[in-house]
Parts: structure tokens; C-alpha cells; sequence
């Protein structure tokens, strides 16, 4: 460890754990702020998220000698926002509690590459971006409330994103800070180092939270983090397997779940940060970017109340624009990713409107009912039943 | 009148709509003229918001109808295209907003304004040189993001109405796979209005009356022009023709007249001024419909068009009682409906909008088109339309087809130095 360690590492560790705060954990507020939960809480919330992935994060890379970057599911805490305040915290843990056994199962008996192939990968693309999208949208919505502070962030967002698209979240949140700061006259006197209270809470167990959350976070956690961040490993030429990295997390899920952390995952938006050439030149040592990365972690969890109160003294309408301008890119790869394809195209759109809408029906989220109407379109126009061409639509498409 | 494209005629074309007529253009043209007729909504919501006697929303409606209905009838058929007219939904929600600040006959005032300045740039030949600065996806993803709202309110009645809208849907879904000769619409309409007659829907409501449109002249003021009348003539010109024109030619049609769509539209809205009528455009979302697969073989999807003009027209003077009748269905009926008519439009509009170049302008014009999001009184699809193509060059300036620009400015320069 000590004679593989470099500057570009621990810098390239240091800049994923950045933009992971900047821009994925800013949804996790909006989860809270939904919730409605007091600062403590939210506290005990990062603080299980930053440890779970501290943890899980520097035992892989040290265990497997590769850059495994972890962190929590960003679109699960996606799907958080639309279900609270009607799911309570301890049916959310109950959720957390049964997603992790789950993708420990499915980690353990190796069925990771089964079960994504089961699913059509519009549909899976299509229900991601429809969880993601409000976010999108909220850019423009806090546009009319504070149109200074986001029109001076989306500028900001877009010179940066030409000029180095790879810190331009964190500079992004350096100038809508100050923006903030001059514009709306938010304060951070408020803003000290004080060390993280973890709150333990009793998981409760309900049908409603273990179909409209555990199930979707599974598909989500596995389509959306897993699935990416096992392909930015292989592409930057890392031969791991997927099972210890499945079933290490899930594990860490389940015993940081008790304090309101959600599933923790192989990161998908930061991995590439710490497994490209910018972290060592040489691919045998930029493991050290991965340790890093969860040292770093392991800080920002310690100190998850200053994180905490820096964000809650700044307007709400900052932590959407930041969160909303973060996920653009997802948004905009997972629409590509469906919508530029002809096959299936009509039940991915259906997953879409459906997930995108926000409904709620007997209860359960619209990422549920999307995957449900999405499946029931794709079975009934364009599944191909044996030896018969699917027919009049993927005609009448052209 | 060198820039207006030239068409096929109208001398031939009462005979040639008998020979192209079939049960494809036939079911489009009808259900795009049910969805047209069912937009009067939105106009009789917004008077009523602002504050408008029924009367003149009455007629505001029935001249909307009959106006657009009869522009409607001459272009497609003289064109062959489907092209339905119909008026600018966001310009009917600041005629409406504008009539009780400036006045109604100012507004119309303005409103022949705005219809004059889109014949100029009609004649001028600028519409290539407006959409070549809003490129396609920018215009797509803008409208995809109008239609969008469609979409999620197919979905929403779910919630209240689990039962009608499921059967609805999988009355589409069933059709569209098996029956390969009925168009799905069709069988999905019969379906619904079979259900509504079990489930007895209240039809006391109904009541019957019978009016043309009216005489009203217009007056001019400044005001009237600034807030209202170039907004829209922006909408008509920068919106409303290239999301037309957009969608025919997403749809496949090579040559569409954006010029003489245009044309067309400013001289309807000059002829609106004097009824009671904020504009004449092509339409969107009857486009959509009309031009899609859903509408049949691509040379007879005109036919659709010409059908949703006769529907106009034929309505026009009973609306009181086509409204009083839209009324007692219930709500969700229509949105249903005009979902799964659009959900083949909103899927291709994603496909074009998503699947090449400014591709951070186009999910910036959809998602500007979907927040709502209202500046200076102007709508979000306006402000798609703008900051989309100007986030577009300033992060992707590459993808803009300027290069082909140049050329032919440089070949007009060299040619007139020559001269």
C-alpha cells in the first residue's frame, strides 16, 4: 500500500468523494426535506452512507488490488423523494433491510448477469430516467423563484462543463455557494466542525415499502449502479468478477441500513474519476485512488454535520438546481439510451410517462407501476412468441 | 412570392380525396378532429380564468373552429400533406391574459400585427433561415416535452379511474398486436364509448344551439403589440410552424412548404383578427396524428388532414352543443384517448429529439418545455425553443449546419460582385 501510494491517487480519491457531496447527495436532501426529519437524522443518514461506503470501498480495493469506487444508490434515494412523507423511516429501513438480502442473494449465487438480461434495457433505462427526470425538470421550476442564483448556476454548470467536464460539479457548487452567499443572502455562520451522532432506527416491516421501495431499488440499484459501474471497470480493462463486489455491499447495506443509510453500491457517476489514467499511469496502482476514496469517505461521514448544516443554511432552491444540474447527464444518457433505439421504443416511452408522472395508485410509487405497465406493453407489442415475428408495429414504426 | 413552394392544386383534389379515402386516413383525420374539438377546453378554461363573459369565449371557440377549420381545408388538400391548421394553444393563453389589460379590440389589433409580420417572413423566405438556427432536435425536444404532458395525463386517471382507463389501454395494446387491419385507435374509441353507455355516463346536460362566427374590428395600439402581439408572432413564426413542420418531416415526408405554411398561417391570423380569433397555425398535435403511421399509407395521410377541416367546419356552429356534449363524458375519456393517439408522436419526437447531434440543447429544450417555466409573461415552449439552441452553440457550436450557411451566403456574394 505505503510504496504504491501517489499524489494523482489520493487527488483523483479526493475529487469522486467531492462530487459524490456536490452532486448525488444533494437528492438525499431532497429525500429529507420530504421526509420532513430533523438535521440529526439527516446526520445519521450521511454518516451511513459516507461509512458504507468508506468501508466496503477500502476493503475491495485492498482485498481485489483494483479501483473499486463505492457509494449509496443515487437513484434510490430518487425514488425516496416521491415515497416520503406517506412511508415512514422504519418501514424505509425494513425496505433497505429486505433490498440488501436481496442483492446479497443475488450476489452470492452469481445470477447478477441472469437477472439484467431479464430485463428488456429500454425499459431499465427508460424507468431510470424517469425517476431521474423531475430533477431535470426542478432546474427550471426554481428558474421562476430564484431566476438570478439559477440562471448564474446553469451558466456556471455550462462554461465549466465545456471547459473541464470533470470538476465542474465541484466548481459548480464553489460558485453556487457564493451565489447563494451574495445573491439570496443565505448565511453560513451557522456552519462549524462537529463530529456525526448516528441514530438507530427500529426497522418495520410493510407489503406498501417492500413493493414500492425495496423492489425498485433492487432493479434500479442493479440497472443503475451496478451494471455501469461494473462496465466502467471492465472498459478501463479491470478483469473483477461481480460477485465479491455484490455481496460485500450488500453486507455493509445491512448493517448501515439501522442508521438510515440506503443500499450501498459500486459507484456508477464517480467510478471513472478513480479507474482512469488520470489516477496513476500505471493500472496496478491506482487501487490507491479506491482506498483514498473511502478514507475520504470515512471523513466526510465523521464530520456529516457540518456537510449537514452547510447544506440546510442554503436555500432549498440551490440544493435542487445543484442536484437537478448534477443527474442532466444521467438523465440525458438514459434517454439516449432508449430513445435513440427503434427496438421497443413505444414500451419504453410507456415505462417513462408512466415512472416520469408521479402517480400513485393502491399505494405504490410510479417506478413500480412503470416497470408494470412498461412490461405489460413491451410483452404484448413487441415480445416475439415463438418463431413469429413481432408484426404490425415494428412495421408501421418505420 | 418566389419563396412560397409550389403544390399539387386544388382543381383535382374533391376527386382525389374520394380516391385516397380509407379506413386508416379516415379513423386519424376523425380522431384528430375529436382531439381538436376537445382543445376548445382549453380555451374555454383559460376565458374563464381571465375573467371573459361565456359569450365571447362561445364565439371565441366557434370562430377557432370555423377559421382554422376552413385554412385547414385548403392547405393539405392543395399541398397533399398533412397539414391540419388549427390556432397556437400558448398565443390563446395570452389572448386571453391580454384582454382584460389592453382591451379586446387592441388585442385583435395586435393580433393582425402578429399575422402580418409571419406573411412577411413568409414572403422574405426566412423560415429555412429560423429553423437552420433551431435546429431539429432542439425543435423536437421542445415538443416532446408540450406532448409529454399528454402522456402523463393518460396515466394520471389510473389513479381515480383504474377500471375504464385499463380496459382503454389494453383495448390499444391488444389491437395494435393482433388486429392488423383495424387501427388501434378505432377499436379503443369503440371500446371506451361502450363502456361510458354501461356505466351510464349522464347525457341530460346535453343542449342544442346554433351560431356563426362574428364581425369585430380590430384596433391598434402599442401596448397591445409589445406585450401580446410580436410574443406572438415569435410563437407563430419560431414555434408553431417549425414544431409542424417538424413533426411531418420526422414523420418522413421530405418536402414540406415551411414557407407557405407560414404564409398561410399570417394571412388566417389576419383574417382571425376581424372574428374574435387570436391566430391560425398549423397544428401540433393533429400534425402528429395526421402524419403518423397511424393515418395509413404516407401519400393518403392528407386526407386525415382534410377530414379534421370538415369536422372543424361542420362543428363550428354547433359547439355549444359539441362542448355541452365533451362535457358529460368524463375527463379522463379524452385525455385516454389523446394519449394513446400521441403516444407513437411522443415516441418518435424522443427518437429524433435523443438519437443525434445537440443532443444538451434538446434535453435543455425538453426540460424547459416540461418545468412551465413562464418569463415575462412568455411560456416555456417559447423559452425552449431559445435558450435550448443558445445553450446548444455555446457548448456543441459544432453541431450547428452553419458551414453549408456560409457556402451559400459566400456564392450569393461572389454572384452579386459578378452582377
Amino acid at each position: 500500500m505505503f510504496k504504491d501510494w501517489s499524489i494523482s491517487a489520493i487527488t483523483a480519491g479526493f475529487v469522486a468523494v467531492l462530487v459524490s457531496y456536490s452532486g448525488p447527495l444533494m437528492i438525499f436532501f431532497q429525500a429529507a426535506q420530504s421526509a420532513d426529519v430533523s438535521n440529526a437524522m439527516i446526520t445519521s443518514w450521511v454518516w451511513a452512507i459516507s461509512l458504507g461506503a468508506a468501508v466496503s470501498g477500502i476493503l475491495l480495493s485492498l482485498w481485489l488490488k483494483v479501483p473499486v469506487v463505492t457509494a449509496w444508490s443515487a437513484p434510490g434515494t430518487a425514488l425516496l423523494v416521491t415515497l416520503f412523507p406517506d412511508l415512514s423511516l422504519g418501514e424505509a429501513v425494513g425496505a433497505y433491510l429486505v433490498a440488501a438480502a436481496a442483492i446479497f442473494v443475488i450476489g452470492v449465487t452469481g445470477s447478477f448477469d441472469r437477472i439484467i438480461r431479464l430485463v428488456p434495457p429500454g425499459i431499465a433505462s427508460a424507468m431510470m430516467a424517469g425517476i431521474l427526470f423531475q430533477f431535470g425538470v426542478g432546474v427550471f421550476v426554481s428558474l421562476e423563484s430564484v431566476p438570478a442564483l439559477s440562471i448564474g448556476m446553469i451558466l456556471a454548470y455550462l462554461v465549466f462543463k465545456r471547459l473541464s467536464p470533470r470538476y465542474s460539479l465541484v466548481v459548480l457548487l464553489v460558485v453556487g455557494v457564493i451565489l447563494a452567499v451574495m445573491l439570496e443572502g443565505a448565511s453560513l455562520k451557522g456552519v462549524t466542525l462537529s463530529l456525526a451522532d448516528p441514530q438507530f432506527i427500529a426497522p418495520e416491516w410493510s407489503w406498501h415499502a417492500i413493493l414500492s421501495l425495496a423492489i425498485p431499488l433492487v432493479l434500479v440499484s442493479m440497472t443503475g449502479q451496478f451494471l455501469p459501474g461494473m462496465a466502467i471497470m471492465r472498459s478501463a480493462g479491470y478483469n473483477t468478477p461481480a460477485k465479491p463486489v455484490v455481496t460485500v455491499t450488500s453486507l455493509i447495506s445491512f448493517a448501515t441500513a439501522f442508521f438510515g443509510g440506503i443500499t450501498t453500491v459500486i459507484a456508477a457517476i464517480t467510478a471513472a474519476i478513480c479507474t482512469s489514467k488520470e489516477a496513476h499511469e500505471d493500472p496496478d496502482k491506482r487501487y490507491v485512488a479506491g482506498v483514498a476514496n473511502g478514507i475520504f469517505y470515512l471523513i466526510g461521514g465523521t464530520f456529516a454535520g457540518t456537510i449537514v448544516t452547510l447544506f440546510t443554511s442554503l436555500p432549498g432552491e440551490f440544493v435542487a438546481v445543484l442536484a437537478g444540474l448534477a443527474l442532466i447527464g444521467a438523465i440525458t444518457s438514459n434517454i439516449h439510451a432508449f430513445a435513440s433505439q427503434k427496438d421497443h421504443l413505444e414500451a419504453s416511452v410507456i415505462t417513462f410517462i408512466a415512472t416520469a408522472s408521479g402517480m400513485s395508485f393502491l399505494g405504490l410509487g410510479s417506478a413500480f407501476w412503470g416497470v408494470i405497465v412498461g412490461a405489460l406493453a413491451y410483452n404484448l407489442l413487441h415480445r416475439r412468441f415463438t418463431g413469429r415475428k413481432s408484426t404490425q408495429v415494428s412495421d408501421s414504426a418505420r | 412570392m418566389k419563396h412560397l413552394e409550389r403544390g399539387v392544386g386544388l382543381a383535382s383534389a374533391p376527386r382525389d380525396f374520394l380516391r385516397d379515402l380509407n379506413a386508416d386516413n379516415l379513423s386519424a383525420g376523425v380522431v384528430a378532429g375529436i382531439f381538436g374539438l376537445s382543445a376548445g377546453i382549453i380555451h374555454i378554461s383559460a376565458g374563464t380564468a381571465a375573467g371573459l363573459p361565456k359569450d365571447f369565449t362561445l364565439l371565441w371557440v366557434i370562430s377557432y373552429l370555423f377559421i382554422n377549420g376552413l385554412f385547414g381545408l385548403l392547405l393539405p388538400a392543395y399541398y397533399r400533406l398533412p397539414l391540419p391548421m388549427a390556432n397556437s394553444i400558448p398565443g390563446a393563453l395570452l389572448f386571453a391574459a391580454i384582454i382584460p389589460v389592453v382591451g379586446l379590440n387592441e388585442a385583435l389589433g395586435a393580433t393582425l400585427m402578429a399575422g402580418a409580420i409571419s406573411v412577411v417572413v413568409a414572403l422574405a423566405g426566412w423560415m429555412s433561415l429560423v429553423m437552420r438556427l433551431i435546429p431539429m432536435p432542439i425543435v423536437m425536444g421542445m415538443v416532446a416535452g408540450v406532448l409529454l404532458k399528454f402522456g402523463t395525463n393518460m396515466v394520471m386517471p389510473l389513479q381515480s379511474a383504474l377500471l375504464p382507463a385499463m380496459v382503454m389501454i389494453l383495448a390499444f395494446f391488444f389491437s395494435a398486436r393482433f388486429l392488423r387491419r383495424v387501427p388501434p385507435l378505432v377499436v379503443t374509441l369503440a371500446v371506451g364509448v361502450i363502456y361510458m353507455a354501461f356505466s351510464g355516463a349522464d347525457f341530460s346536460s346535453v343542449e342544442f344551439s346554433f351560431r356563426m362566427p362574428e364581425f369585430i374590428a380590430p384596433a391598434f395600439s402599442m401596448d397591445a403589440f409589445l406585450a401580446y402581439g410580436l410574443p406572438l408572432a415569435l410563437i407563430l413564426v419560431g414555434m408553431e410552424t417549425p414544431a409542424g413542420v417538424g413533426l411531418v418531416k420526422g414523420m418522413g415526408f421530405k418536402e414540406v412548404p415551411a414557407n407557405a405554411i407560414t404564409f398561410v398561417g399570417g394571412i388566417g391570423t389576419m383574417v382571425s383578427a376581424f372574428f374574435n380569433l387570436h391566430s391560425t397555425c398549423i397544428a401540433a398535435p393533429m400534425t402528429g396524428i395526421c402524419s403518423s403511421p397511424e393515418a395509413g399509407t404516407h401519400d393518403k395521410r392528407w386526407v386525415a388532414a382534410v377530414i379534421v377541416g370538415i369536422i372543424f367546419v361542420i362543428a363550428a356552429p354547433f359547439y355549444g352543443f359539441v362542448f355541452s356534449l365533451i362535457e358529460a363524458m368524463p375527463n379522463y375519456f379524452i385525455a385516454i384517448i389523446a394519449g394513446l393517439a400521441l403516444l407513437r408522436v411522443i415516441s418518435s419526437a424522443m427518437h429524433i429529439t435523443f438519437s443525434g447531434k445537440h443532443e444538451v440543447g434538446a434535453m435543455f429544450s425538453f426540460l424547459i418545455a416540461v418545468s412551465g417555466l413562464k418569463i415575462f409573461g412568455i411560456g416555456a415552449s417559447f423559452w425552449a425553443l431559445i435558450l435550448g439552441a443558445l445553450i446548444s452553440m455555446l457548448v456543441e457550436f459544432q453541431d450547428f449546419d452553419f458551414s453549408l450557411e456560409r457556402e451559400a451566403l459566400r456564392k450569393r456574394f461572389s454572384a452579386k460582385k459578378v452582377g
